[in-house]
């Protein structure tokens, strides 16, 4: 047990060399357990797992806001929230449900599986990984902590200009969302960099591109659109924050601005940002529907293509958003017929899912039936899609319920249920034990049943003229009893969601009354890399590195074909599997200086909210962070180097040993003399 | 009778429950049931096909997703160890001609989107002949419709052609402004020149064509409406505008050429006082203090001396109200022109009635609390903008005495003859 505890100072051992360090230059910290290495952590495994838990936290928190808006929602003439809170509601709804829930899902899941499945043993940078982490966490509490401090941003998500002006939206809502999404957009813009760096330069011998899982391959789509994407809402975002808090004038047509600057920046990332979100669900539903056909994929290639024919088309879109904002004829029949194209790449996935499927041998597990549902479900939104690419139906449905029921299908029935599978799917490989899956299947269930129910009737009530964004409607609209359904299904979605968290809490207290049973490297009959390794995945993920021969490198190693092309068996997985028993490898530090830096940021733009003194603070920890990440000692010379054990099963009342055992473990394990580790 | 029939019995009554109630609803804004416009139908057949096209491909999906979903299922947990089925990476032609076919079938659809997007795009206007103060103007028919925070306004220009090609602001006065309800002849189509004067709205009536934002600084692309039968339609703003953004509602009212000729030269005219008030009027105008003898009269004083630096009402308070400074003093550029007030049917945004569609009688209750104290009837941001120009947003309240606010109230009343009871029942609003 390598527990390393290592106070600020320098300890005094005599074999350690002393380092002269300049004012500021902290120690590396070496906890590899306890709630302090979490924060220090620069592994992968860990940072995407902390990415998906404060994701789960802020979909709570999100999934609060959207029962609120049924409530209020549910009845004509609802009095439950005025108007003011009721448009601060649904925009945080949407602020946090996109920026804070499914971009950082679709992280989590990147950052723990994309080294994985490309066989190498962490990001190219993993101390920026853990950068981006820690500035989208800032990023979202700030945001969030509007609400105490004036109330949230009430112009929507899509907060077009002038509302978002300081003259019609005076509280300090908006100025939160412009510099809150600005942080977390740094945030997803180094992840960006580092996951496209991982994925292209350290795929292991034989790895070539058209090797890599679906998975891979979309969440490199994905952190393409992010690397450009980003910087036209950072721009907006900059330029909005200018206009509110010094006056700028971009977006204020009072001094002849054209407030359509904002939406063409805003959907020019907006657009992308849709295949940003849909892209790793996709991955995680081409992973998941051939383990449970027991067929390869159908059409890799075709896959690898439409993802990345996605990837370009979605760039030229984003104005059918804005049929009717006037833009002049051409344009709008321009991209109504882009549009409608994009919807050919994205049936070829749906199709080939189903060519997937088909004479297959399916198993109905929870993972299995969320990416099936994703299969369904994302074909009512990508049809109601190609409806409204129609720009004379758009000029009916645009802002109606209609549009809402549309991406709710997509984001919803398309993301949200694509990452539920991969919860299902990837849980034993992360924690080490499965989710119950009896349980589960009430999860689906109801889930499946509760989002049609709250959404499906919004179709209808779009097409019955329901505007989007009111927080009220009459009784003669004939709203009413749509709504009071959909408010319904609201609360079926809640109930499912709890189920989940039940069964996270019930399966793992079930796993440890059995005595924590090993679930074994491959638990599923899985295809790709990141079930080579023993469950959950140890620190280093793989013992030694593999050379890979062919795409589902892992099942080809299990099996092969006799001579009349029947599958046999050649192994079993746990003699092909790695045990993650390796105890001398070398792994890169953790660090301080990233949650250091990152901590900067929300002190920084607190400031250019309130008062331009508290700036001094935050540049300087961020300046801190910054000197100190480039002088930092690329390791310790008394690290430990001794990452190999299987480390998972005491996540509890660490904190207490591991300072017992500081003292000891730091003499153990200074003796290894590896050479520096990437430092970056 | 099992359980799981039991089930499925009352799971399809209640299917059925549903879909007949979706059918029952008597929606005022639907989109594809009751259309009076010639677009609004154009778009519906449309859209009714591509909404079969939709059922059709969403049936063939779910259609194969069942069929392997039945067949291609292992009930036990695990694999049989050998149990393989026929390990197929793929077929080419097929997956060409599911790349094709859809591609195809779209590009079909794609001539008929543009084609009919030409068709509604297209200005047809016909001039008509309007009576203009005895005069016959040939008007080629165009409204500049005005989003303002929350509530529509309406100019109609009948001597100036080219009204189009301006910002908001340069636009000369206009021959009748009128607010939240647009009065159109029938079967004629309408040129829509759509603008605003603060944030963006969308002006929208479902049953006579799809939407257009009232972007400020610009005016849109033209839009035009049509109304094939008289009538009501009802609409609301549907591009979130902020606060009361669900209250900003308006009504096109379709009258036949005779009746709109009739409308036309009644707006013309200033507010309908009587010959004492009028008077009144001039004495206040002149300068002379004179007292207040009846509760119009009283109602007059409050007007010019209360309400003059948002609302104009012609014949009252033309020589305090000025469109520059009103401009200036407010976001919202100006408040509702109130020369007719008692013409028109619905107030505050639409959402308030000011005849009683039941008895028909001046809504004086509501008026009078809308006076009182605008907040208790609609949310308003009816304080000063923190940007510390003093500038206001909606309706504020101004502290007014019971004497005043029944004199405005009888003002109001006073400012046209009531409507038919016909209108009034039809543009009734909760």
């Amino acid at each position: 047990m390598a527990i390393i505890e290592e106070p600020l100072a320098i300890g005094a051992g005599d074999h350690a060399p002393v380092v002269e360090r300049p004012l500021g230059d902290l120690t590396r910290p070496q906890a590899t357990e306890g709630w302090k290495s979490w924060l220090t952590t620069v592994d992968h495994k860990k940072i995407g797992i902390m990415y998906g838990v404060i994701a789960i936290v802020f979909f709570v928190i999100g999934g609060f806001e959207a029962l609120l808006i049924r409530i209020q929602l549910a009845t004509p003439n609802g009095t439950f929230l005025s108007p003011d809170v009721y448009n601060q509601v649904f925009t945080m709804h949407g602020v946090t449900m996109i920026f804070l829930v499914a971009m950082p899902l679709g992280a989590a899941f990147a950052n723990y599986l994309l080294p994985l499945q490309i066989g190498a043993r962490d990001v190219a940078f993993p101390r920026m990984n853990a950068l981006s982490l820690w500035i989208f966490l800032f990023g979202g509490i700030f945001i969030n902590t509007s609400w105490m401090l004036g109330g949230g941003a009430d112009g929507g998500w899509f907060n077009y200009a002038p509302n978002a002006g300081v003259v019609f939206s005076p509280s300090h809502g908006i100025d939160f969302y412009a510099l809150g999404l600005q942080i977390t957009g740094i945030a997803s813009l180094v992840s960006a960099i580092n996951l496209i760096t991982t994925v292209l330069n350290m795929r292991p011998k034989g790895m070539n591109l058209m090797r890599m899982p679906v998975f891979t391959w979309m969440n490199l789509v994905v952190q393409f659109l992010l690397l450009f994407a980003i910087p036209v809402i950072s721009v907006a975002l900059f330029e909005l924050t200018f206009d509110r808090l010094f006056d700028a004038n971009f977006f204020n047509p009072e001094a002849g601005a054209d407030p359509l600057l904002w939406q063409h920046l805003f959907w020019i990332f907006g657009h992308p940002e849709v295949y940003i979100l849909i892209l790793p669900s996709f991955g995680i539903v081409s992973e998941v529907i051939p383990t449970f056909s027991r067929k390869p994929i159908f059409g890799y290639s075709f896959m690898v293509a439409s993802g990345i024919t996605i990837g370009f088309m979605g760039w030229g879109v984003w104005a059918h958003h804005m049929f009717v904002s006037g833009i002049g004829p051409i344009s709008v029949a321009a991209f109504s017929l882009a549009t409608m194209f994009i919807a050919v790449p994205t049936g070829v996935k749906i199709l080939n899912w189903l060519g997937t499927i088909w004479g297959g041998r399916l198993r109905f597990t929870t993972a299995m039936m969320f990416a099936v549902g994703v299969i369904s479900m994302f074909t009512i939104g990508g049809l109601s899609g190609v409806t409204h690419s129609i720009a004379p139906a758009d000029t009916q449905q645009t802002d109606t319920y209609y549009i809402v029921a549309h991406f709710h299908y997509v984001v919803f029935g398309g993301t949200l249920l694509g990452f539920f599978a991969g919860f299902y799917f990837w849980w034993p490989k992360m924690f080490g034990y499965m989710l119950n899956e009896r349980t589960g299947k009430w999860n689906f269930w109801l889930q499946i049943v509760g989002f049609n129910v709250t959404f499906g009737p919004m179709h209808i009530l779009g097409l019955q003229g329901m505007s989007r964004r009111i927080d009220t409607y009459d009784s003669g609209f004939g709203f009413g009893f749509w709504n009071l359904v959909a408010s319904i299904g609201a609360f079926i979605i809640a109930f499912s969601v709890l189920v989940f968290v039940w069964n996270i809490y019930a399966s793992r207290k079930q796993w440890i009354a059995d005595g924590r049973p090993n679930v074994g490297p491959d638990p599923w009959d899985a295809r790709s890399l990141e079930w080579m390794t023993a469950s959950p995945t140890p620190e280093h993920n793989f013992d030694e590195e593999i050379e890979v021969e062919s795409l589902d490198e892992f099942w080809h190693r299990k099996y092969g074909y006799d001579e009349n092309h029947n599958v046999i068996r050649i192994a079993t997985s746990e003699e092909v599997a790695q045990d993650g028993s390796a105890t001398d490898v070398h792994l890169p530090s953790p660090s301080y200086y990233p949650i250091v830096l990152a901590l900067g940021l929300p002190i920084i733009a607190y400031g250019l909210i309130f008062s331009l003194w508290l700036c001094i603070p935050g540049a300087a920890l961020l300046i801190w962070g910054m000197v100190g990440w480039i002088f930092e000692h690329p390791d310790d010379p008394n690290a430990a180097h001794d990452h190999g054990h299987d480390d998972h099963h005491d996540d509890e009342g660490d904190g207490a040993t591991a300072e017992l055992e500081s003292g000891d473990a730091a003499e153990a394990d200074t003796t290894e003399t590896d050479e520096e580790p990437a430092n970056v | 009778m099992s359980s799981s029939q039991n089930l499925r019995r009352s799971g399809l009554a209640l299917l059925t429950a549903l879909v007949l109630s979706a059918c029952a609803s008597d929606a005022e804004l639907d989109t594809r049931a009751d259309l009076a416009g010639p677009e609004a139908q154009q778009i519906e057949s449309f859209m009714n096909v591509m909404l079969w096209i939709s059922y059709v491909v969403f049936a063939i999906v779910m259609g194969i997703t069942l069929y392997a979903w039945k067949n291609f299922r292992i009930r036990t947990y695990d694999y049989e160890e050998g149990d393989w089925p026929e390990q197929i990476h793929g077929n080419d032609k097929l997956e060409y001609t599911w790349t094709a076919v859809p591609a195809i079938v779209l590009a079909i659809i794609a001539v008929f989107t543009v084609s009919l997007h030409q068709k509604l795009n297209d200005q047809d206007t016909n001039p008509i002949t309007v009576e203009v103060a005895g005069e016959a103007v040939s008007w080629e028919p165009q409204i500049v419709v005005v989003g303002h925070q929350w509530w529509w306004e309406f100019q109609y220009h009948f001597g100036d052609t080219d009204i189009d090609q301006e910002r908001i602001e340069n636009l000369p006065v206009a021959d009748i402004t009128t607010a939240t309800q647009m009065v159109i002849p029938k079967g004629q189509e309408i040129e829509l020149e759509v603008t605003s004067r603060d944030v963006i709205h969308s002006f929208w009536i479902p049953s006579l064509n799809g939407k257009r934002d009232a972007v400020p600084g610009r005016q849109s692309a033209p839009w035009k409406i049509e109304a094939e039968e008289a009538g009501v339609y009802f609409g609301q703003c549907t591009e979130f505008c902020g606060l009361s953004h669900s209250r900003m509602r308006m009504q096109v009212v379709a009258l036949e050429p005779a009746d709109f000729q009739t409308w036309v030269t009644a707006q013309m005219e200033p507010a309908s006082l009587s010959a004492e008030d009028l008077a009144y009027v001039d004495s206040l105008v002149a300068g002379d203090s004179v007292q207040a003898e009846n509760v119009v009269q009283t109602g007059i004083s409050t007007f010019r001396s209360k309400c003059s630096s948002c609302h104009l009402m012609e014949g009252v308070n033309d020589d305090e109200w000025s469109a520059e400074v009103v401009a200036e003093q407010l976001v919202a550029g100006a408040a509702p022109d109130l020369t007719h007030f008692a013409s028109r049917t619905t107030f505050a945004g639409g959402i308030l009635n000011v005849w009683d569609p039941e008895t028909g009688d001046f809504n004086t209750n509501h008026l009078a609390q809308w006076l009182r104290n605008p907040e208790s009837l609609k949310a308003n941001f009816a304080k000063p903008a923190t940007d510390g120009d003093n500038r206001m947003r909606g309706m504020p309240n101004l502290g007014l005495t019971t004497e005043e606010v029944d004199g405005l109230v009888a003002l109001l009343q006073a400012t046209s003859p009531k409507p038919s009871d016909t209108l009034i029942a039809e543009t009734g609003v909760e």
